[in-house]
């Protein structure tokens, strides 16, 4: 595998131009002490477009999303979030970090604060909201979640279905140009999974931008615009989900489907 | 009749040590029975009630304690109403009087013994007194929950408010009283409430600057700590009886009480520090995480999400952490010669009328009564606002 292949995959995938990309990696490298996460990765995001990531565990799909907000830091290569690149300056990362949403795997709400003080915690704190409005949004978007009547319950007292959607109304309450979902729905009961995948759904029809790496194969094919599949640490395959589940081109892509399907 | 078989004769061997262990016990408890009320003379804190809890004290300026307890009172009472019902149905009448029985009966007890013991007008007028304001502090309370205009005023204005005037009244003490003529239990309470208020600050300003990432904050917080948690602080209260002068010049020189304090609230203030960085280390790395995705600097990622679940976490020890320094306190007595309740409790089983006889039993058991009611206070309390603030935790 060269990594041309993988250039040659986006530019081929992606009919948009360099400009039109909101988040755009080039040649990212990270490393954890002798293991490499990302070699030299290249990758891009359209404005409106959906991108899943897919690949085995370990496979460098988590280190990839949590590089764009840092979270991660990349030890080589640039990232540009909506033109902004992620330098070592503290103020392009806290610029870069209020137009990105994340929702992580264990959800992480704050337990010690009521479902509508998680939700207005972003734009209150950051965006500098009169309390009052930042509330008010809070509440809408509990409502777009379908939990408005949670509100001034408190993290434990939700399912774990209940407190995904309570995190992705918080990361939405920001405003962010971009959502990064970390395996959104491996940490819940079978039965809590599509109430969360649902709400994605509905995220994608209104248009949001958003990277979401999950092993949900059925909801990557109805939602994802191009699917990535990863393995140690490179991007080995991109495309259209009829492209990548039903046609895939790499040996390394057709094991791993034939091991989950 | 079943339970008493089921669990304390459910066998030979169970039966033995029931036997043994109640034996033991009755044989106790009729050992303090005889000693409270039969052989115990207790003339000798009577006589001397005024000096243990307050010590040489000018009486003209007694009020001024009386009115700190007062406005106390009225402060925990008024402050610690405010909090509302949420989701349970409210508790009937007669929970809420047992409820204030289990946290406050044994303080009231202690109070009405203290009356019967000093038996005079004055100190039931000042119980009456101190009850009274309670009652009002309870009552503003419950004022602010009904009366709309009151409940607007946020928890920021309204907490300091109210506690204006105890401040006050303690700051007046300590500036008309001459602190050389202060004594007794009052020492013992003084020190202990101000260097809690100082050191808890302190601790956790440490406790930050330890896990600051900022090399020589980080590295002046560890030293500290470390080189006040290798002292004892006996040694630490002994040194600050000579070593001050070096510091200060000898027409400043600091009394015995200001000693004290400097020595208890540094060294609280170590373990504070450490109690809480274990606290902080409590708190996962997803906490951390979700906050800076949403944007947050690190100052309010640490005072709206690390710090108050960390607080929360570590409230047991740090409880733990105040009690023992209450109790510490009689350390001052021996080591700075500060004139504490322990120091007075030695001293008058040496007064003319009742040198040489025994009563020393009497006076340990006396202080040790007021050292463990006030102890027992605190932990109650803090399981209390332990069950509170557990509203939510994972």
């Amino acid at each position: 595998m060269s990594k041309d292949v993988f250039t040659d995959a986006t530019i081929m995938s992606g009919d948009r131009s360099d400009d039109d990309a909101i988040v755009v990696m080039d040649n990212v490298y990270k490393r954890f002490k002798d293991f490499e996460a990302l070699k030299k990765v290249n990758f891009k995001v359209g404005r409106q477009e959906v991108v899943v990531v897919i690949g085995p565990s370990g496979s460098g799909k988590s280190t990839l999303i949590r590089c764009i907000n840092r979270l991660e830091e990349h030890d080589d290569g640039r990232i540009f979030v909506d033109g902004t690149e992620l330098t070592q300056d503290i103020r392009n990362i806290q610029e870069i970090r209020k137009e990105t949403g994340m929702v992580f795997q264990n959800f992480n709400l704050f337990p010690h604060l009521s479902i509508l003080t998680n939700v207005a915690m972003g734009p209150r704190q950051v965006r500098r909201m009169p309390k009052a409005t930042a509330e008010a949004l809070a509440l809408e978007l509990l409502t777009r979640v379908k939990i408005p009547e949670q509100a001034d319950k408190y993290p434990s007292q939700l399912s774990g279905g209940q407190q995904q959607r309570v995190a992705i109304a918080r990361a939405l309450a920001m405003k962010p140009k971009v959502m990064l979902f970390d395996e959104p729905t491996s940490a819940l009961d079978p039965e809590m999974i599509n109430e969360v995948l649902d709400v994605i759904k509905e995220l994608a029809r209104d248009g949001m931008t958003m990277v979401v790496v999950t092993h949900e194969m059925g909801f990557a094919r109805e939602v994802a615009d191009r699917v990535v599949f990863m393995a140690d640490g490179e991007i080995v395959e991109v495309g259209t989900p009829e492209q990548l589940f039903d046609h895939p081109k790499e040996e390394r892509t057709k094991q791993f489907l034939s091991q989950i399907l | 009749m079943t339970w008493v078989r089921r669990n304390l004769f459910r066998s030979v061997g169970d039966s033995l040590l029931t036997l043994v262990f109640g034996a033991l016990a009755l044989y106790v408890l009729w050992g303090v029975i005889e000693f409270v009320f039969i052989t115990g003379r207790w003339e000798i804190i009577q006589v001397n009630l005024k000096l243990l809890l307050v010590g040489r004290f000018p009486e003209e300026l007694l009020w001024l304690v009386s009115g700190s307890l007062m406005a106390l009172g009225f402060w925990v009472a008024a402050a610690g109403g405010v909090a509302k019902h949420t989701s349970e149905k409210p508790p009937s009448v007669g929970a809420k009087i047992w409820n204030g029985i289990q946290r406050f009966g044994l303080l009231a007890g202690v109070g009405i013994l203290l009356i019967v013991l000093s038996a005079d007008w004055d100190s039931v007028a000042l119980g009456a007194l101190i009850v009274a304001a309670i009652v009002a502090g309870r009552l503003v309370a419950l004022a602010r929950n009904k009366i709309g205009a009151l409940s607007r005023i946020p928890g920021w204005v309204w907490q300091p408010l109210l506690a204006v005037a105890p401040i006050t009244l303690i700051a007046l003490t300590l500036s008309q009283a001459s602190i050389d003529l202060w004594g007794g239990f009052l020492i013992n309470f003084y020190i202990a409430i101000i260097s809690i208020f100082l050191s808890f600050p302190l601790g956790v300003l440490l406790a930050l600057g330890r896990k600051s990432t900022l090399p020589i904050i980080r590295l002046i917080s560890t030293t500290y700590i470390e080189l006040i948690r290798g002292a004892p602080l006996f040694v630490l209260l002994l040194l600050a009886g000579v070593a001050l002068e070096f510091f200060v010049p000898p027409d400043l020189s600091p009394g015995s009480i200001f000693r004290a304090v400097t020595v208890f609230t540094l060294f609280t203030a170590a373990y504070v520090a450490e109690v809480v960085r274990g606290g902080l280390q409590s708190i996962s790395r997803g906490q951390t995480e979700a906050g800076k995705a949403l944007g947050l600097s690190t100052t309010k990622l640490t005072a709206l999400i690390t710090l108050p679940q960390a607080l929360r976490n570590v409230i047991p020890a740090q409880i733990g952490q105040f009690i023992s320094l209450f109790k510490d306190t009689t350390l001052a007595g021996v080591a700075l010669n500060v004139v504490d309740l322990l120091n007075v409790g030695t001293a008058v089983t040496k007064q003319d009328d009742f040198l040489g006889q025994g009563l020393i039993y009497e006076a340990l058991a006396f202080v040790g009564l007021l050292f463990w009611v006030g102890a027992y206070f605190m932990s109650r309390e803090s399981q209390r606002l332990e069950k509170r603030l557990g509203v939510g935790l994972r």
